[in-house]
């Protein structure tokens, strides 16, 4: 039946021959398979790799455990809805990315980055302390930091752990040192001064806009409550914070100062200055019922005195709540 | 054939209502994606994009699943001259098949806490894999239902030395798609060799054993409607079966290109899976020979509209489509961007979605003892599944044509706030062609599962639609065939080109006229070519009702002159 009606049909043979040359090709592809995965060949193994004592194949199965894959792509292959992640850890490094995953909500902002840094494990995998070498060294964070800090992400929030997060860090520290035989391609050209970057381009926009007004705000004082909000902001507060009475991960600030509240042991307290400044301060030292500890950081090696301050006074002008 | 000839060919029935409530639900889940594309806010945390986008995929491929075994079963007592083997096996593989779709659908919400019951070094529950996200208690469960078809099909089949091409396609293909199955059910700690194994599931499957199950159940299927001789499609099925084994094994190197793999793999995929396309070519050709080896009209026209529709797709989405892309020069661009999505909706429902819809048209009706049904309901599905999915394949082709240069020439990586917004056009639009596409599947679903039990509705005046034998109606030849073939791969040249354009170094450097251009001309140009091709194609073949319709009408009109 492998010929046409009424011619002899030599069936048997071009079965034969069909599954002989079969044979060939699947000898060739198991030489050329067999080779690809030899030693010899240096390619990056997860088993080998570590992250400030976590482990890359730990964090391989976090990255199937919350189908990273289904949104973002790793090598190329997944969802497509968000960016390739094979080349992150080498882009953003571990700070920003240690700064990002707890609330992915939110894009870091440096004084997020800058925390991070202060983990001695982190920086030696960072190779610096420094926030701004940092930035140097890693450009996507500084770009990140730059265009997104503060701002909401299209990503959920995923509950992952202390132990998940480094893990996950680790694997995505392997996958950027994997040979991927060039890609993703490089860029020629710096995407950022092209009209398709958000915001427009500053020297677009001053192309467009017709009266340009120079150096109109930069003489203008800065009041502390002012002072406070940009603070706020570039800490990375109000990822958690809401400025009104909403609850996001921590409690909303809007009508908050001079409100009582009560304890997680059950006994009330006057939110004034004093219980703000150590919240900051020592956040754990007096949690609120409902909250759980050891969710925000402590301010106390980033934070001078007079910008904690700063601080309080932004939220105190969020709204008091009079006694 | 207007009736069952084997009791057991029944059994079919409950596996294409399956195919078509699954087919339903992941449509749904489609357009929920395609909202969320739009709106990433919507549903979140409820339901994040990462789980509805694996229940879709899943869906489709439990679906197609379905279909195939529903017309395995249907054509199985045909090809054998006798009754199925263990019928109560089959009746166990139905109760199987509706248990794992639901825990599976369950289990991929998980993803959301992050669990995916690891117990051994196995994720038990799923595991966040593309195509494979099933955990590995579903992986046990599907390899079982895989090994119970074998075992009915074989068991079924008449002894070797009967076989013809057709025993041998489906047979190799059960057996295949049990085999593959297996390479996707461990966790592999490097992610090269994940990604190594994952293909030869991924790839395998489609190109290695759901296109020769394709081509043997399509050619059986032609047998059926229009006495096609087994003997000559039997012919086409061997070489069909050989080419897409030939030119798929090797072929499949073109997913080794950027894995951590070496380069070599880079000739090899471009050179072979180049190849693949032949195959498709073949069977493009031979559903042509097949309708036209009679001037007879087509008594069932939903049924083979979508068989053609099948093999079309097959032969743009798959064959020239994935062409495109399948260069080591022009994939570097294409991957991992959503113009392979214009290329995977095209090609997997296209070819093997409608090879499922063209089987439950063409049986349901049988087994439901009609000897006759109201076609217009099909046809106007076909028309909006087949014009909502060229319209998908477009809109994405063009997204991601979009996506290329503003992530990979330009480097800006801020998908919410570079990329989407530069994407908006083709993103707000999916749901426009989604709509389009999920109306014909409301028609089509509600038709097949009603027909026979619903009051038949009143016959418009059939004679009325048929066209004139002329224009667009006139006979379809095989030159006519032939160029507009050419002109599909003409217009797939010229996507290659574009593709290939995005090396150029006025594009680099941030010139994106020339791969916007011959996007613009060879999508549209390929998907409209192969709209009008289809709609001359079963033009032609509804224009026949005029040659047996012609005495009858003498008649009427003069009846004494025929005295």
């Amino acid at each position: 039946m492998s010929c046409k009606p009424g011619e002899p049909c030599h069936e048997g043979l071009k079965r034969r021959r069909a599954l002989a040359v079969l044979g060939l090709m699947a000898i060739l592809f198991v030489a050329l398979s067999a080779v690809s995965f030899l030693d010899s060949r240096g390619q990056a193994v997860p088993s080998q790799v570590g992250y400030a004592g976590f482990d890359a194949v730990e964090g391989k199965r976090v990255f199937q455990s919350y189908n990273c894959m289904g949104c973002h792509t790793i090598v190329g292959n997944g969802a497509y809805f968000a960016p390739d992640l094979t080349k992150l850890y080498d882009k953003a490094g571990p700070a920003w990315l240690e700064a990002f995953l707890p609330s992915a909500g939110a894009w870091p902002t440096s004084g997020a980055v800058r925390r991070h840094l202060q983990d001695p494990a982190i920086a030696a995998e960072a190779g610096t302390d420094d926030l701004d070498a940092y930035l140097e060294a890693y450009p996507a964070a500084a770009e990140r930091i730059a265009r997104r800090g503060g701002k909401a992400t299209t990503m959920p929030n995923l509950p992952l752990t202390r132990e998940e997060i480094g893990n996950l860090i680790a694997f995505l520290k392997y996958t950027s040192q994997m040979n991927t035989e060039g890609w993703p391609p490089t860029p020629a050209v710096d995407g950022l001064s092209f009209p398709q970057a958000t915001p427009l381009p500053a020297a677009l926009r001053a192309a467009a806009t017709a009266t340009p007004q120079e150096g109109a705000a930069a003489a203008a004082p800065v009041s502390a409550v002012a002072h406070g909000e940009a603070l706020a902001v570039d800490n990375g507060c109000t990822a958690c914070h809401a400025t009104d009475r909403q609850r996001l991960v921590g409690p909303g600030w809007g009508g908050l100062y001079g409100s009582t509240t009560t304890l997680a042991d059950g006994s009330a307290v006057a939110v004034d200055e004093a219980y703000l400044t150590q919240s900051i301060l020592d956040p754990d030292a007096r949690i609120v019922a409902g909250f759980e500890p050891g969710a925000m950081p402590s301010f106390a090696d980033m934070l001078e005195a007079g910008e904690v301050a700063a601080i309080v006074a932004f939220i105190r002008s969020l709204g008091e709540t009079k006694p | 054939m207007i009736r069952i000839e084997y009791e057991t060919q029944r059994l079919s029935l409950r596996f294409f209502m399956v195919m078509l409530v699954l087919f339903f639900l992941q449509t749904a889940f489609g357009l929920l994606l395609a909202a969320q594309h739009i709106d990433p806010t919507l549903l979140a945390g409820m339901l994040n994009f990462n789980v509805l986008r694996s229940q879709h995929v899943n869906l489709a491929i439990f679906w197609v699943l379905s279909g195939f075994i529903a017309t395995i079963l249907f054509v199985g007592p045909l090809l054998s001259k006798r009754e199925l083997a263990e019928p109560w096996l089959i009746k166990v593989l139905f109760y199987a098949l509706l248990a794992v779709v639901a825990w599976n659908a369950l289990t991929q919400v998980l993803a959301q806490q992050g669990v995916a019951g690891w117990w051994m070094g196995q994720p038990l529950l799923q595991e966040g894999l593309e195509y494979l996200e099933a955990g590995r208690i579903a992986d046990v469960v599907i390899l079982i239902g895989f090994a119970i078809l074998c075992w009915v099909v074989l068991r079924t089949f008449p002894p070797r030395a009967q076989w013809n091409e057709i025993h041998w396609g489906l047979g190799l293909g059960v057996v295949a798609l049990t085999l593959v199955w297996i390479f996707g059910m461990a966790f592999v700690e490097r992610l090269d060799v994940q990604e190594y194994f994952r293909w030869y599931v991924v790839h395998y499957w489609v190109e290695g054993v759901w296109e020769v199950i394709h081509i043997a159940l399509v050619g059986f299927l032609l047998v059926l409607m229009f006495g096609a001789n087994v003997k000559s499609v039997g012919y086409a099925v061997f070489w069909g079966i050989s080419l897409v084994w030939l030119s798929g094994l090797l072929g499949n190197a073109h997913h080794y290109f950027w894995i951590g793999t070496p380069e070599f793999w880079q000739f090899w995929g471009s050179l072979f899976s180049a190849l693949e396309p032949l195959p498709l070519i073949f069977c493009f050709w031979h559903i042509y020979l097949d309708a036209h080896q009679d001037g007879k009209p087509v008594a069932n026209m939903p049924a083979f509209s979508f068989l053609l529709g099948s093999v079309v797709l097959e032969q743009v989405g798959a064959g020239i489509l994935g062409f495109t892309m399948t260069f080591a020069l022009t994939n570097v661009w294409s991957h991992g961007t959503w113009v392979t999505l214009s290329h995977a909706h095209l090609a997997l429902f296209g070819t093997f979605g409608m090879l499922g819809l063209a089987a439950a048209y063409y049986a349901v009706p049988i087994m439901r003892g009609l000897a006759a049904f109201d076609q217009r309901p099909g046809r106007l599905a076909f028309w909006l599944v087949f014009t909502g999915m060229l319209g998908l394949g477009f809109v994405f082709a063009i997204g991601g044509t979009v996506q290329v240069f503003v992530y990979r020439t330009l480097g800006l990586d801020w998908f919410s706030g570079d990329v989407a917004p530069a994407m908006q056009f083709a993103k707000v639009s999916v749901p426009v062609f989604g709509m389009v596409f999920a109306s014909g599947v409301g028609v089509l679903v509600y038709d097949l599962l009603t027909m026979g039990l619903r009051a038949p509705a009143a016959s418009g005046d059939e004679a009325a639609a048929v066209p004139p034998s002329a224009g667009w109606g006139r006979r379809l030849s095989g030159w006519e065939t032939g160029l507009w073939l050419l002109a599909m791969w003409v217009f797939g040249g010229i996507i290659t080109l574009g593709l290939l354009s995005f090396n150029l170094p006025s594009v680099q450097q941030g010139n994106a006229l020339f791969p916007y251009l011959m996007a613009g001309i060879g999508y549209p140009g390929l998907l409209l070519t192969t709209l009008l091709f289809v709609r001359r194609f079963l033009r032609s073949l509804e224009a026949r009702r005029h040659v047996p319709a012609a005495p009858l009408v003498v008649a009427a009109v003069s009846p004494a002159g025929a005295g």
